[in-house]
């Protein structure tokens, strides 16, 4: 049995974050820096108590240019996670551990990016240089063929649940629909008081086939920062301790980078299986006792697989639960209640974590009744990371 | 003379020419065994009563036969006894060569058989001019249409087939733009697969990449457990050891997933990209593209064979590139095997699919089936000729297309189904390095006599190369298939 010594202890004391724009004006730095200021507000701490940071491999922001602009003295933590949009909840974890560790007492996770105005991710790979890393090699056996975006990925895994599952472009879209209809009630969303209809996903125009363009999230300018440290310090701090109850990362067998299509089955998440596992085994939780979670939501389609690896449906059977109504404000469990990354922002899952932190104070525009544990998942077809989050 | 000439005098003078019949065709030789078995060849056609006697003597023919697509190549001239110009067709196009129209191509073939004809026959024909049309614009060019009915008959006057026959006589240079992106759409991106991302290949996978080179499809073999692994690993997950071989695949698989990229749009690819995540019978997968299909006859589970792309050439403007070159596997629906127990009537039904079928148009294929159809036509084997007369390079002869088609249908039918007619109109030229790829229903069936009528069509890259229909008679349950009685 899986049991992390820091889940329980550990605690979010902070979020901020920056406005969700498709041109910030700005550098990457200053979007990290009033993220981080925001974040350190909202606790009430000072940048000088900050001991650690932990961010993005993906990030352009070095610790050292974050650390002199915000007026830290000392660092004793500073940590990266790989796999681009994998990694949000996994700086939460490394956080949580270097402050369980006493290695840090307040550690900063953040992320910031131009992603609109300034390196889109949707353009695709083929100016990579061809280098003779195993990274770079693994392009090999995709990009020569045109498959080059992350969108071309996911439409690989989405064809076979279409097929294997009987999944319809309409049970994508059901996905879309609930993003924006929350988005339509979230004044810091891009997609704040612009609702989609099934119908308007369906005339939407093909990105990559079986993906429709409102089948893929936003591409946004923005910064979002989480200040993490001990439960027992949050309690003194200015907003009520929202306790990380469980935190995880997770790799399966035969994993790649959004490209895992070698393995016997591909219609399921495994990696997400694995951290699923981790956080049920330490909190002693399980699906039931969830009443509302942050998906993932780069692209419609790994919103379903996720949904069956934390066992809030049977495999294959995701469909139906969104069908029902169920993943929409007032259903059995509210996805997304922020809008999304289709419908608030694209923050590489980092604004999602922040959403989890108002559902348990009970600050968010969309709050669900009740709402005492609430997941928090990080990017699907990679190497990926997840939280459940609570109240103290 | 010719650039006075008034368009309304020159049609005057074709049509005079309209109802003319030329004498008897001389042929030199009679249907011969050699050149059926060269033609069998060049279509990749394995039906056995065309080469083999001892299957011929059992079939419904009782004997050798000529392929029916052949009726019309008995009786040419060769390469040195060009067509009678003195022939009613040879007189109209020479009336149009004057006035400007140069270049031919043939539009339409429909050919009816009596009955198949047999090695050693010696076939000729009677032309009569059909018809001239008025001047039309077409993709091509700017031409007229002239149409010829051809008798075809015995030494002894038995009278075999039919053929009608169209080509187009036009003035190059003068073809309608082809239909291009909407006003204000950016150009279509370069298709040159040149410009495609090249692979990064390091000591791990450079097997792989030598192994397309040479047209070989390589998958990691673990020496020590024999496991195989895509994409290949230096370390055997499985046994552990580090000692990887590889096996070259069969090429065949089927399609386990597909994506197809439409945005945003690289160099290097025709949008949309048809991408196939390709499970191999090896139990291997790979990605690659699909070729040789629509995107509406994409589906998961559909068989394919491999087939090559040589993507990136070993020189760049005349200087070696030194990071060599790089050739791309890619998949086409797998070549239907040909049936060896004929389809009864009884199992055809209306609306049945013929499998999908691509045929890889190359030189070799263009050129052998010129020449397996004696059509000597320089625009079919000689490019400079072909880029001449206004075409970026060599295009299929109508014969050679009418003999894929008709062994795309006897393949699916089977050894005793009898060809009765065999009739195609063509559009988009077949170019070297194009796929045309064939597909097919049933458009209707007899149960009663067994009469059957497949609707076809060729596409290629630039479009519909052939849209036709066969018929053929299948067996029925009362009566087995009867030749055509002689």
């Amino acid at each position: 049995m899986t049991a992390h010594a820091y889940a329980g202890r550990t605690a979010i004391a902070g979020i901020g974050a920056t406005e969700f724009s498709k041109r910030s004006g700005r550098s990457e730095l200053r979007l990290a820096l009033e993220a981080c200021v925001a974040a350190l507000d909202d606790a009430g701490v000072a940048p000088e108590q900050v001991s650690g940071l932990s961010t993005f491999t993906m990030d352009t922001n070095p610790e050292s240019d974050v650390m002199r602009s915000l007026g830290i003295k000392e660092l004793t933590h500073f940590s990266r996670v790989h796999f681009g949009g994998g990694a949000p909840c996994g700086t939460v974890q490394l956080a949580a551990m270097a402050v369980h560790e006493g290695v840090a007492d307040y550690v900063l996770c953040y992320r910031a990016f131009n992603e609109r105005s300034g390196h889109r991710f949707g353009t695709g790979v083929q100016d990579r240089v061809p280098g003779h890393t195993a990274e770079e090699v693994a392009y090999a056996w995709t990009s020569p063929f045109g498959l080059l975006t992350p969108a071309s990925w996911i439409a690989m895994f989405a064809t076979r649940m279409m097929h294997e599952f009987g999944v319809t472009s309409e049970d994508f879209g059901r996905v879309a629909v609930a993003d924006r209809r929350h988005a339509a009630t979230n004044p810091r969303a891009w997609f704040y008081e612009q609702p989609i209809t099934l119908e308007d996903h369906q005339n939407s125009r093909w990105i990559v086939e079986p993906l429709h363009l409102l089948d893929c999230c936003q591409e946004t300018d923005g910064g979002q920062a989480i200040l993490v440290t001990s439960l027992e310090r949050a309690r003194d701090l200015r907003r009520p301790p929202v306790v990380i109850e469980g935190a995880a990362q997770g790799m399966a067998e035969d994993q790649q980078m959004m490209r895992s299509f070698f393995r016997d089955e591909i219609t399921g998440l495994p990696e997400m299986g694995v951290c699923a596992r981790q956080i049920w085994e330490t909190s002693g939780l399980g699906p039931d006792d969830v009443q509302t979670a942050v998906v993932y939501d780069h692209f419609t389609p790994f919103v379903l697989p996720q949904l069956e690896e934390f066992g809030f449906c049977a495999r294959g059977e995701a469909k139906d639960f969104i069908a029902d109504g169920n993943i929409e404000l007032g259903g059995r469990l509210p996805v997304n209640t922020h809008g999304g990354q289709l419908g608030e922002g694209y923050l590489h899952g980092m604004n999602g974590i922040a959403e989890g932190v108002r559902q348990v104070r009970g600050t968010s525009v969309n709050q669900v009744d009740g709402a005492e544990h609430v997941l928090v998942t990080g990017g699907t077809g990679v190497p990926t990371s997840a939280l459940l989050l609570g109240a103290a | 003379m010719t650039d006075t000439t008034e368009p309304d005098d020159l049609l005057a003078a074709l049509r005079a020419l309209v109802g003319t019949e030329g004498p008897p065709t001389t042929p030199r030789h009679p249907v011969d065994e050699t050149l059926v078995a060269h033609w069998c060849d060049a279509m990749g056609d394995d039906h056995p009563v065309y080469v083999d006697p001892d299957a011929a003597a059992a079939s419904v023919h009782g004997g050798l036969v000529a392929p029916p697509a052949t009726l019309d190549i008995w009786d040419r001239g060769g390469l040195k006894h060009a067509r009678s110009a003195d022939s009613p067709r040879g007189r109209a196009l020479a009336l149009l060569e004057a006035a400007g129209f140069t270049s031919v191509v043939a539009v339409n073939s429909e050919l009816e058989l009596r009955r198949y004809v047999r090695p050693g026959e010696l076939l000729s024909n009677v032309e009569i001019l059909d018809a001239v049309s008025e001047e039309k614009a077409t993709g091509l060019g700017v031409g007229h249409f002239v149409t010829t009915r051809h008798r075809y008959s015995t030494a002894d006057g038995e009278h075999v087939g039919d053929l009608l026959f169209r080509v187009l006589k036009f003035k190059p240079g003068t073809g309608r733009p082809a239909p291009g992106p909407g006003e204000g759409a950016p150009p279509p991106p370069d298709p040159d697969p040149a410009l495609r991302p090249r692979p990064a290949i390091n000591l791990d996978n450079e097997f792989f990449w030598e192994g397309a080179r040479r047209h070989e499809l390589r998958i990691q073999q673990c020496r020590g457990c024999q496991a195989l692994h895509n994409p290949p690993t230096p370390r055997c997950p499985d046994c552990g050891s580090f000692d990887q071989g590889w096996i070259v695949a069969s090429g065949r698989g089927h399609l386990y997933s597909f994506a197809v990229p439409r945005y945003p749009q690289v160099r290097g690819f025709r949008y949309p990209v048809l991408v196939g995540l390709v499970e191999l019978e090896e139990g291997a997968r790979l990605v690659s593209n699909v070729v040789g299909v629509t995107r509406e006859q994409l589906s998961v589970g559909m068989p394919l064979e491999v087939c090559w792309l040589d993507s990136h050439p070993a020189q760049v403007e005349g200087e070696t590139d030194a990071r060599g070159p790089i050739t791309l596997p890619q998949f086409r629906p797998a070549t239907p095997p040909r049936r060896e127990a004929t389809l009864a009537a009884a199992d055809v039904a209306e609306g049945d699919a013929l499998p999908l079928f691509a045929v890889p148009v190359t030189t070799t294929l263009i050129v052998a089936g010129a020449l397996a159809t004696r059509d000597f036509t320089d625009v079919h084997h000689d490019r400079d000729a072909a880029v001449r007369a206004g075409s970026p390079d060599v295009f299929m002869n109508i014969n050679t297309t009418l003999g894929l088609t008709e062994r795309y249908v006897t393949d699916w039918a089977g050894p005793d189904a009898v060809v009765r007619a065999l009739r195609v109109r063509l559009g988009a030229p077949n170019h070297p390095g194009d796929i045309l790829a064939f597909s097919g229903s049933v458009q209707s069936v007899d149960p009663a006599t067994g009469a059957v009528v497949v609707a076809l069509q060729g596409a290629n890259g630039l479009g519909a190369h052939v849209t036709g229909t066969v018929e053929l008679t299948l067996p029925t349950a009362s009566t087995p298939t009867q030749e055509a009685s002689r």
